[in-house]
């Protein structure tokens, strides 16, 4: 959150040349093992997701990881906020439901996937929700920060006044909850495209994971690491495309435009 | 509205005694008393804000309250401080706006606005939702002599037109007169209404 940093802005420089100096350095420790095969260069990586973008492969499957990811992340902020918003808001609901989140914030990611497959079998619906169901209890906790912190005042004028329960919350609560948020969705959207890649690799028949694990079996590093860095810049993009614009959207109120 | 309080509590302490209170259109009853004493518990019951006392409330007027902050929705723009809560449309708003001297801040959000303007603000948001009893507490604190003043003739004229009734609650013993309310003063600990002999409130 930039809430207090309007001063001059980094640009573009500093990131830039530290991407370069990080392929410099991975040149640098390719030429050194000289082993293609087990520390590609980024030269043939590149190459790869190249080839996998021409024959359209990288689309399909980078497309089948990225609705799993939308799917399970909208689920997971959804459900999340409902229950960080009804457990911030009310003692008792917290008290009750305090014990099975700290439960839920500790089991294994693995272990919900594996039972996620065995109990609702081997299917898209399972995927989904062993991924969100990873997610739920982290975006909860952040969420209940935000329901603790909500203004009584606001809440006094909102009962007044007669205003309804959608009307409540779409002007009056999630405004309030809006930084809560933006840090969980950011939080989020990269923890769950990592789990969704594990779901992939344990159970489904398409997705960069399901890729992964074919290359894999034939130890392909270059082909691993071409799925890889083509899926973080799809992810990098929509962090800079969708995410930052809508927390500047949604911050505009704080600074003062006249 | 009628208010038929057999008591209130916090914690255990006896707040506020015994006492009736009846407010409808067109009337106006300004509480007076020294802060402290309950005066501000006592709207929140007359709102319905606080339902935790012994006593019955009856009323189904349409009511709307000035708050002693402005309590504005800092994210939403000026206009829609006065829209979205009341449900007013967008021309009423802007004709309310430029009544209580905001005209041209109509797209502002509230912090660009000053302390007094925000006051007004939630003055026409009040009158907005075009109610039948207004319930103001300590609406002129905190402001200079001179913008008081302005905001007490402001809200003289409005209740005029508007025929709606008031409760009032201030400390402050010349407020109730310039808008002709009758002034009741809560007093005792308990506290419960005395009635000042020169004027009599309406029972």
């Amino acid at each position: 959150m930039s809430d207090a940093t309007p001063q001059k802005r980094p640009g573009l420089v500093p990131g830039i040349l530290s991407v370069l100096m990080l392929l410099a350095l991975w040149m640098a420790v390719a030429g050194l093992a000289d082993d293609p095969r087990t520390m590609p260069s980024p030269l043939a990586v590149a190459a790869r997701i190249v080839d996998l973008a021409v024959t359209g492969e990288l689309w399909l499957h980078a497309g089948a990881t990225l609705l799993r990811v939308l799917a399970s992340f909208a689920i997971a902020m959804a459900l999340g906020i409902a229950l960080g918003l009804w457990m911030g808001r009310s003692q008792r609901a917290d008290h009750w439901l305090n014990p099975a989140l700290v439960i839920a914030l500790n089991i294994p990611t693995l272990v919900v996937i594996v039972l996620a497959y065995i109990w609702i079998g081997l299917n898209e619906v399972a995927a989904v929700t062993a991924v969100a169901l990873n997610k739920i209890p982290l975006v909860t906790v952040m969420l209940r920060e935000g329901g603790r912190a909500l203004r009584p005042d606001l809440d006094d004028m909102a009962r007044v006044f007669g205003m309804g329960w959608w009307s409540r919350l779409r002007h009056v609560v999630l405004p309030q909850l809006a930084p809560h948020i933006a840090a969980a969705a950011r939080a989020g959207i990269s923890l769950i495209w990592k789990i969704v890649l594990v779901v992939e690799f344990l159970g489904r028949s398409n997705g960069v994971g399901f890729k992964i694990h074919l290359l894999f079996s034939s130890f392909d590093v270059a082909g691993v690491l071409a799925w890889a860095l083509a899926f973080v810049a799809v992810m990098l993009l929509i962090d800079i495309a969708i995410l930052r614009p809508w927390e500047a959207g949604a911050n505009r109120w704080r600074r003062d435009e006249a | 509205m009628r208010l038929d309080l057999a008591g209130k509590s916090f914690a255990g302490r006896s707040i506020l005694g015994p006492l009736r209170l009846s407010v409808e259109r067109g009337q106006r009853l300004a509480i007076l008393g020294p802060s402290g004493v309950g005066k501000s518990t006592l709207l929140r019951i007359l709102t319905g804000l606080d339902r935790d006392f012994q006593g019955r409330l009856d009323g189904g007027e349409r009511l709307a309250a000035v708050f002693q902050e402005p309590t504005l929705l800092p994210w939403r723009r000026a206009v829609a401080n006065v829209t979205l809560p009341t449900g007013c449309d967008d021309a009423t708003a802007r004709v309310l706006m430029a009544e209580v001297g905001l005209a041209g801040h109509e797209d502002k959000f509230p912090r660009q606005l000053s302390l007094a303007q925000q006051r007004r603000l939630s003055l026409a948001r009040a009158f907005a939702a075009s109610p039948d009893i207004l319930l103001m507490d300590e609406p002129f604190a905190s402001l200079d002599p001179d913008t008081a003043g302005r905001m007490i003739d402001l809200t003289a004229m409005l209740l005029d037109r508007s025929g709606a009734g008031l409760v009032l609650v201030t400390h402050d013993a010349a407020e109730p007169s310039r808008l002709g309310a009758v002034p009741v003063r809560l007093s005792g600990n308990p506290a419960i209404l005395q009635t000042d002999e020169a004027s009599q409130p309406p029972a």
